[in-house]
């Protein structure tokens, strides 16, 4: 490939990507230059919005692309670029495009805050944009290699935003538990691509599907055994898992989120998760299809088992970080039950259940985040407790009911959108007849609703007289939030166009292979 | 030297190589360790060298023993930690490590030890051939490694290359302490007045 053929635009699909790449480098040199002359505080602000607007025109780039473009005809078409390392299809660039937009919102919550917390060099916001560049990547990877990379890019840079509180002992704690962990995690998945390569002689996975079935390749020719596949599947989903703090690999999450600056646990706990599920479906549903069995049960008992956890685990927790540590923890196990449910449906309830997801994260960190107490202390209480919201209907009542909607929506309580992504989850596992899983999680989830309830009884009906006083909310940010609020409540009234948008995007992609249910 | 097959040489290596490795985890002295762990890299270079992949096994060689473990031993050496405790805590750990250990290799043990039993060569010096076409017309492993680095994993390099600025700005910020006040600057009485415990006891 010569260097004419590397900047065609007629193949540029990674765009977007080099955009953001090109759009760091740059923001790097001009912030140096200046943060050396100006002080580095008046700056967070703008530097924070303006790449809130790099990942605006991103989505813009992956809306423009050529897929969409040219081939909207073509209803199965899937193709690759740079040598198969990229795969050009519209599951990814529909979950690019999520990743994007959000996190774009994501900087323009975050750009009044940043102050607040102390945080203001402006590497913070450089190394966020890593870690954005790395999720799109792991989007769209097709091969291994890539997909390792785009996992470094992304841990390497969540270990960097664990630790970034210097003076605190406990956001180092967090970042060197997060390395350690994030460490074994990378170990297990480089053991288990070279079990797949050892197999397979390929780090594609459009050439496992083509090797492993593929009639005119006699497997029982080949020195390995077939059961190398399985054990290179199973280390992968073991790192992946604890990336996604599933439940017997959660131990770190509760206490990273708990240490970890609270800006940084929100993109931890909102942002990172819907492209590791992207690349999980990718190598699960497409690559090594015939491969159900194998994995099937024991990824349902895991997603049922970090659902009980994060039900129970959340039940006596006085932090309000770990309490919503926990409630991911079970968020992770029900879209985790949509995917072993190994179906299109089952594929389309998993992103319509992240999408919601990271929706109604959004709307719950933003209200962590922004909340500030009104006084003159200088070392304010950063990390809240679930006491810290007494009386906020009295101090701030708008913020109070839509705190409540948000927690019924998470919890699912029929008016509000949650109650139709976990519907959408549990129709899915019904399909394959795992009823009593099904019920379980059911079960698991009532218990879960108490502690979603106990906030609001503390919002509303607590005995007490003074509560606490917090700054009020800027306009410009109460009309993002507010529009991500009510978006929970249009989306049950209307799910028809989300519902449409993922189940075309899933059905052009997978559609191949997979039941069609 | 016609009697030495090329398998006993790799396993007189793995052999040195699992007993240093075992080594390190077990030492209680944190030199030692460090020691054992060059010697496990060295044994695992010659490892790649009898793979016959030079370029791999120097590049193994330079940047582990060469840049890392001189690193780490100088940074345990001037630390001067006390690592007595190390001994109650690997019994402690002991039983839960073996089982997941152990559950861990058995299984990719059996598969691996399985799988290639039809590959192993008995009797390896019958069967050499020398292809010759390749010895007149080849190129360096380098090249090869650059015309492929370069054309099929351009994508992969440039990631590379983000990956690499991401923990440049990181390792920046996390030990900068920004005091532009305070340099930092040698004081050779200290550094000559240090006890060194650890060769004394």
């Amino acid at each position: 490939m010569s260097f004419s053929n590397l900047i065609e635009l007629k193949s540029f699909s990674v765009f977007p990507e080099y955009f953001i790449g090109i759009s760091i480098l740059y923001i790097l040199i001009v912030l140096v230059l200046i943060s050396y002359s100006v002080s580095g505080l008046i700056m967070q602000k703008p530097v924070s919005e303006c790449i809130g607007l790099i990942l605006l025109l991103a989505c813009y780039l992956i809306l423009n692309d050529d897929l969409l473009l040219t081939y909207t005809s073509v209803s199965l078409y899937s193709s690759s670029c740079f040598y198969k390392a990229i795969s050009l299809d519209y599951f990814g660039v529909f979950t690019k495009f999520t990743v994007c937009f959000f996190s774009s919102i994501y900087f323009f919550i975050i750009s009044d805050f940043l102050k607040n917390y102390k945080l203001t060099s402006f590497e913070y916001l450089l190394i966020l944009l890593f870690a954005v560049l790395g999720l799109i990547l792991l989007c769209t990877s097709n091969d291994l290699l890539t997909a390792y990379l785009a996992i470094e890019l992304i841990s390497l840079a969540s270990y960097i935003l664990a630790a970034f509180k210097k003076t605190s002992s406990y956001s180092v704690e967090a970042g060197i538990k997060y390395l350690v962990t994030g460490a074994i995690s990378s170990a297990f998945f480089l053991f288990g691509s070279s079990f797949l390569y050892a197999f397979t002689g390929s780090i594609y996975l459009t050439d496992f599907d083509w090797i492993l079935f593929n009639d005119s390749w006699v497997i029982s020719d080949i020195a390995v055994s077939e059961s190398f596949i399985e054990i290179g599947l199973t280390l992968i989903i073991f790192s992946l898992f604890i990336k996604l703090s599933l439940a017997p690999f959660h131990m770190w999450s509760l206490d990273v989120y708990e240490g970890s600056p609270t800006i940084s646990t929100f993109f931890f706990a909102v942002i990172t998760k819907l492209s590791f599920f992207v690349f999980l479906v990718r190598i699960f549903h497409t690559a090594t299809l015939y491969y159900q069995d194998s994995w099937q049960f024991y990824v349902i008992i895991i997603g049922f088992f970090s659902i009980f956890i994060g039900s129970f685990g959340g039940l006596r927790q006085k932090k309000l970080k770990t309490l919503l540590a926990y409630s991911s923890i079970s968020h992770m196990g029900y879209a985790l039950l949509a995917f072993s449910a190994f179906s299109t449906f089952g594929v389309e309830m998993l992103v319509f259940y992240l999408v919601i997801y990271m929706l109604a994260g959004l709307s719950i960190w933003f209200i962590i985040v922004s909340l500030k107490l009104n006084t003159k202390l200088y070392f304010n209480k950063l990390n809240k407790e679930l006491g810290d919201f007494i009386l906020l209907k009295k101090t701030n009542p708008a913020l109070a009911i839509s705190l409540a909607l948000i927690l019924f929506s998470i919890a699912g309580i029929p008016p509000l959108v949650g109650f139709l992504a976990k519907l959408g989850v549990f129709l899915s596992i019904l399909q394959v007849k795992y009823y009593m899983i099904a019920l379980l999680a059911i079960l698991c989830s009532v218990i879960s609703t108490f502690y979603y309830i106990r906030i609001i009884k503390i919002l509303y009906f607590e005995n007490f007289i003074a509560g606490k006083l917090y700054f009020p909310i800027t306009t410009n940010k109460t009309i993002l939030f507010s529009f991500s609020v009510l978006f929970l409540i249009f989306l049950f009234i209307n799910p028809t166009f989300l519902y449409l948008i993922i189940q075309k995007t899933v059905w052009s992609s997978f559609s191949s292979g997979l039941i069609l249910l | 030297m016609s009697n030495l097959s090329p398998d006993f040489l790799f396993y007189s290596f793995s052999g040195i190589l699992v007993f240093s490795a075992a080594t390190v985890v077990v030492a209680q002295h944190a030199v030692f360790a460090l020691l054992f762990l060059i010697l496990s890299f060295l044994c695992s270079t010659f490892l790649i060298f009898l793979l016959e992949c030079e370029f791999l096994a120097l590049i193994f060689l330079i940047v582990y023993v060469g840049a890392i473990a001189v690193l780490f031993l100088f940074a345990v050496m001037m630390l001067n930690t006390k690592l007595q405790d190390l001994s109650r805590n690997l019994l402690k750990y002991l039983p839960a490590g073996l089982v997941f250990g152990l559950s861990f290799f058995i299984p990719v043990f059996y598969q691996i030890s399985n799988s290639f039993k039809s590959f192993v060569l008995k009797n390896s010096q019958t069967i050499y051939n020398i292809g010759w076409f390749d010895l007149v017309d080849s190129i360096s492993e380098m090249e090869s490694y650059g015309q492929i680095l370069y054309s099929y994993f351009i994508l992969q390099f440039l990631i590379v290359g983000l990956i690499l600025l991401l923990v440049l700005i990181g390792i920046v910020y996390l030990i900068n302490t920004f005091n532009a006040k305070q340099t930092t600057n040698q004081s050779t009485f200290k550094q000559l007045s240090v006890k060194s415990s650890f060769f004394s006891k």
